[in-house]
């Protein structure tokens, strides 16, 4: 019996394997592998049979623990009635775990409260490896295996007793773009402004443009700025140091005994921010940037701002309404909205980190990222119905479905490509390694805190008339080594007695 | 004194106990019967029967948990289901509550079989079980409707603040989390308090901000509210029904949407900077990094907002019972509006509101929610992992839910009580609420 089980499973996965293959659209042919010559990560099926036995769990209701927005606008239930339907005649139902998206396995799971499957960002899944509140996934057997980059995969691989596993199966891969208004750009950009004539303006290519532009602006005196962000932000801020040789934690981000947020020219780095901080205002000491980036993109008070992709929709709704207001018809202004946001890449920074250098060398910016993604509970007690889910969850039609619903970047490289624009972008930036996923260990929850005030307190020196702190690199240093110091004082002076 | 009244001693017992008192020693109850009393009796060896199976099934493993804290891993991937530290010890608690029950039970056993005994020798009849049951709704009746709330507090109280106490003497916390096994470490987590040399300077330093904060909010609060229960009191202000009910509105709005309102208001982009940049100034960072001061005066005033209504009700309340007449005396002997205040309305207030004083300096105390709103997210120069703002509770909460080291918040926690309790005690015993209980009946 178990055996016939065991082949329907089989060939269960090599329908969803082909269906994954074959529903890539009309215009779509065999997907692209990543990789092709990547070395397999992660114990395979075979290892974790003790796990899942092949056996499909008859039936079970699975919880599945979504995200707040995928419920909200409505991919999460035809995801869940897809599944259901699909599995009806074994009794699988999927349902929502009815929980708050940011509630603690660890502490849940345990006593039979938690979700089967969870769908949260690495750094938060990946909290859950050390006290094996998660289940290692059989990756190598998935059908979305060969789609997804390794360094999508690497934000999963952990090391337990020993062995290597993947712990959760990547979907969505979330990183820093630039957003601003074309109709901002000065008309004269196409012959001023755009150096290599490759119809992209010098400001969205490099940062000493965006400087000079954003001088340009200030200087006018209208009470209107260049590029604004709050500079607090560490997601925000800290690829700036990444980029000159900055990390989070040693060791490819896994020794927490490392903490290099001062290493190598990182204090280059920052000074490249405090540059950016003097061309602003006040407002990007705290979070009033980020609360008033919408409307004032749109109402024109900032050319440019630096943020995730997924509020693309919150820029576009606001710009709209300005348009709206200034009497166009609702279809005209979201249209005039549309080809006046630009979302893309970030600029590239200049070598010597001088903003005001003229025809620098340029660096790319690395920005800090994450990857969303499923993991199966280590409490549920249908880890093979918990494994079909997942599998159905990351399949092509799925993820792409997840993107029309919810504009996500997709971590498979078909359906990035299906997408296209900021996904494809994103999508070769995680490739290239200038996106630097954020670490899945633990201790990354202590880095916030410090980090945070270090970037406060910089972009607060850029206003301070006396007393500046940040006169030289050398004294940004000393304020990186204090944050490093902080971090580790954070994770291990109280961990003496563990 | 009668011989009668005489508390019994465990000597007096033992020396005078009859058969069915020995009886009662041996098996719960079984006096009780022997004296006709079988539904008490029953009741008794209920206890005992229940008791024996509550240990047997699980109270003597509960029991060997809370010491041991768990002797085996889990395992989720291996399916080995182990031991979990935390549970065995909140477990281990309530079988140490059930052991104290059960002695209290058999000594009310015994003691209730020694007074049947000392009845009977005086000829008087044993009550029947309904005679007995009728007392809880007369004579004893206090116990009836005390019986739900001890539970009550000895379930949502004190069980969490013994589990509090004990976590302070583990090492639960960092990496040592379920399904890991927690051990007991002893007086280790107060030494490395004390001891570490980053700790014990934060520690100095934000316990006198604490103990000042503490001060100067329950003062400025309490003067507050009366100045305003005493202005609106006075006969020449109109509308007074209206006034009253204005500063309710702030009360009533919930404590953190009034809090992230303030912070709005105050931070860069906020309108109170607004304003100052539009009259050409520039933005003041009442909040931020530098405003250590600011931020502090800030937080005195957010919280005179939230806390000054309360008070001002309570006060008018109080007032509205003093005595007219001896302020009238007052007035025509000459004394001052200040001297009316000083000698009379303020003694009379602060006899009526010193526990309410105490309750206020304590909230003020661990008032968590002022600077977590208005300014966390912060570690400053010179402190350890909290910022200038901070109070203890708030470090508290840095150190064991942002850091995770709930043994060391345990720690910290009963220093927070001991110094709240000495604080308290000495001002309620040295106030004249305590002293002169009925100065003012």
């Amino acid at each position: 019996m178990k055996k016939i089980g065991s082949m329907i499973l089989a060939g269960i996965l090599i329908v969803g394997m082909m269906s994954g293959c074959g529903g890539t659209g009309t215009e779509q042919s065999a997907p692209e592998t990543v990789d092709g010559d990547a070395k397999e990560i992660g114990a395979d099926a075979a290892e974790l049979k003790g796990i899942y036995s092949g056996e499909l769990e008859r039936g079970v209701t699975i919880r599945v623990l979504e995200n707040d927005t995928a419920i909200s606008e409505g991919y999460f239930q035809e995801l869940i009635d897809a599944f259901n339907e699909k599995y009806a005649e074994y009794g699988i139902v999927a349902v929502d775990a009815n929980m708050d998206q940011y509630s603690n396995l660890a502490d849940d799971g345990p006593y039979g409260y938690g979700p089967d499957v969870l769908y949260q960002a690495n750094d938060v899944l990946m909290k859950y490896v050390e006290g094996k509140h998660i289940y290692p996934i059989p990756a190598q057997s998935m059908s979305c295996y060969d789609m997804i980059p390794q360094a999508a995969w690497d934000a999963y691989r952990a090391d337990v007793d020993g062995t290597e596993y993947i712990m959760g199966v990547p979907v969505n891969i979330q990183s820093s773009m630039l957003f601003y208004r074309k109709d901002m750009l000065p008309d004269n950009w196409e012959t001023e402004w755009d150096k290599n004539g490759n119809q992209i303006p010098d400001m969205a290519e490099s940062w000493n443009d965006m400087y000079r532009y954003s001088k340009e602006i200030v200087d006018r005196g209208e009470g209107k700025f260049g590029y604004m962000r709050s500079l607090y932000d560490v997601y925000f801020s800290s690829g700036f140091l990444f980029s000159y040789g900055g990390y989070v934690f040693g060791d490819n981000n896994t020794d927490a005994t490392d903490i290099g947020f001062a290493a190598g020219d990182a204090a280059v780095g920052a000074n490249v921010i405090l540059q950016q901080a003097e061309l602003m205002n006040e407002d990007c000491i705290d979070d009033s940037v980020t609360v008033s980036a919408y409307s004032k993109l749109a109402d024109g008070t900032y050319f440019a701002t630096m943020t995730t992709p997924d509020v693309t929709s919150l820029f576009l709704r606001e710009l709209t309404n300005v348009y709206e207001k200034e009497g166009l018809s609702a279809e005209e202004a979201e249209k005039k909205a549309e080809e006046n946001l630009v979302v893309t890449q970030v600029p590239k920074l200049p070598a010597s980190g001088d903003l005001t250098e003229e025809n620098p060398e340029l660096i790319p910016l690395k920005t800090m990222g994450g990857v969303n993604g499923y993991a199966i509970s280590a409490y549920t007690k249908a880890p093979n119905a918990c494994l079909a889910f997942v599998e159905f969850a990351t399949d092509y039609e799925m993820v792409m479905k997840r993107h029309e619903y919810l504009g996500i970047v997709p971590a498979r490289s078909d359906a990035a490509q299906a997408a296209g624009g900021i996904s494809e972008i994103i999508y070769r930036n995680l490739d290239q390694g200038d996106i630097v996923i954020m670490p899945s260990i633990r201790e990354i929850e202590q880095v916030w805190t410090p980090a945070q005030t270090f970037f406060q307190d910089l972009a607060k020196d850029a206003f301070r008339t006396t007393d500046k702190k940040y006169t030289s690199i050398d004294l940004i240093k000393e304020g990186l080594e204090s944050v490093d110091q902080q971090i580790y004082d954070a994770i291990h002076t109280l961990a003496g007695g563990q | 004194m009668k011989r009668g009244n005489r508390k019994n001693t465990v000597h007096d017992v033992l020396k005078r106990a009859g058969r069915n008192v020995k009886l009662s020693m041996c098996v719960m109850g079984l006096g009780q019967m022997l004296y006709g009393q079988i539904g008490k009796g029953l009741c008794y060896f209920a206890v005992l029967v229940m008791a024996v199976i509550y240990f047997v099934h699980r109270g003597f493993k509960d029991l060997a948990g809370l010491f041991t804290l768990g002797t085996q891993e889990a395992d989720t991937w291996l399916g080995i289901e182990g031991d979990n530290s935390v549970v065995m010890l909140l477990m281990g608690i309530l079988s140490a509550i059930a052991v104290l029950f059960l002695v209290y039970c058999y000594l009310s056993n015994i003691k209730d079989a020694y007074e049947t005994q000392k009845l009977c020798e005086r000829g008087g009849r044993p009550m029947g079980f309904r005679e007995e049951l009728k007392q809880f709704l007369d004579r004893k009746f206090y116990k009836t409707v005390l019986l739900l709330p001890i539970l009550g507090v000895c379930v949502f109280n004190i069980l969490p603040i013994v589990f509090m106490i004990l976590i302070a003497f583990t090492n639960y916390g960092g990496s040592t989390v379920p399904p890991k096994l927690v051990d007991w470490v002893g007086i280790d987590n107060f030494v490395q308090v004390a001891t570490l040399s980053q700790f014990a300077p934060t520690f100095i330093r934000i316990l006198g901000w604490n103990l000042m904060w503490a001060l100067i909010s329950t003062a400025v609060n309490y003067f507050a509210g009366l100045g305003l229960a005493l202005l609106l009191n006075k006969d020449c202000v109109k509308g007074k029904a209206f006034w009253r009910a204005f500063p309710m509105l702030a009360y009533a709005v919930p404590g953190f949407i009034t809090l992230l309102g303030f912070k709005f208001m105050f931070s860069y982009g906020g309108p109170v900077n607004q304003i100052i940049t539009g009259m050409g100034h520039r933005a003041v960072g009442f909040l931020d990094i530098d405003a250590k001061w600011m931020a502090r005066i800030i937080g005195f005033t957010i919280n005179a907002w939230i806390s000054v209504p309360s008070i001002m009700l309570l006060a008018t309340g109080i007032l509205s019972n003093r005595d007219a007449s001896q302020m009238e005396s007052a007035k025509i002997d000459g004394a001052s509006a200040f001297q009316q205040f000083r000698h009379i309305t303020l003694p009379f207030v602060l006899f009526s509101t010193t526990p309410v004083l105490i309750s206020q300096f304590i909230g003020n105390f661990n008032n968590f929610g002022i600077f977590f709103f208005l300014r966390g997210g912060l570690y400053i120069d010179g402190y350890f992992l909290a910022s200038d703002t901070d109070l203890l509770i708030n470090w508290l909460y840095n150190l064991s839910i942002n850091n995770n080291y709930y043994n060391v918040g345990a720690t910290i926690s009963l220093v927070i009580f001991i110094i709240t309790s000495l604080i308290s005690l000495l001002i309620y015993t040295n106030s004249t609420s305590y002293r002169e209980e009925d100065t003012f009946r």
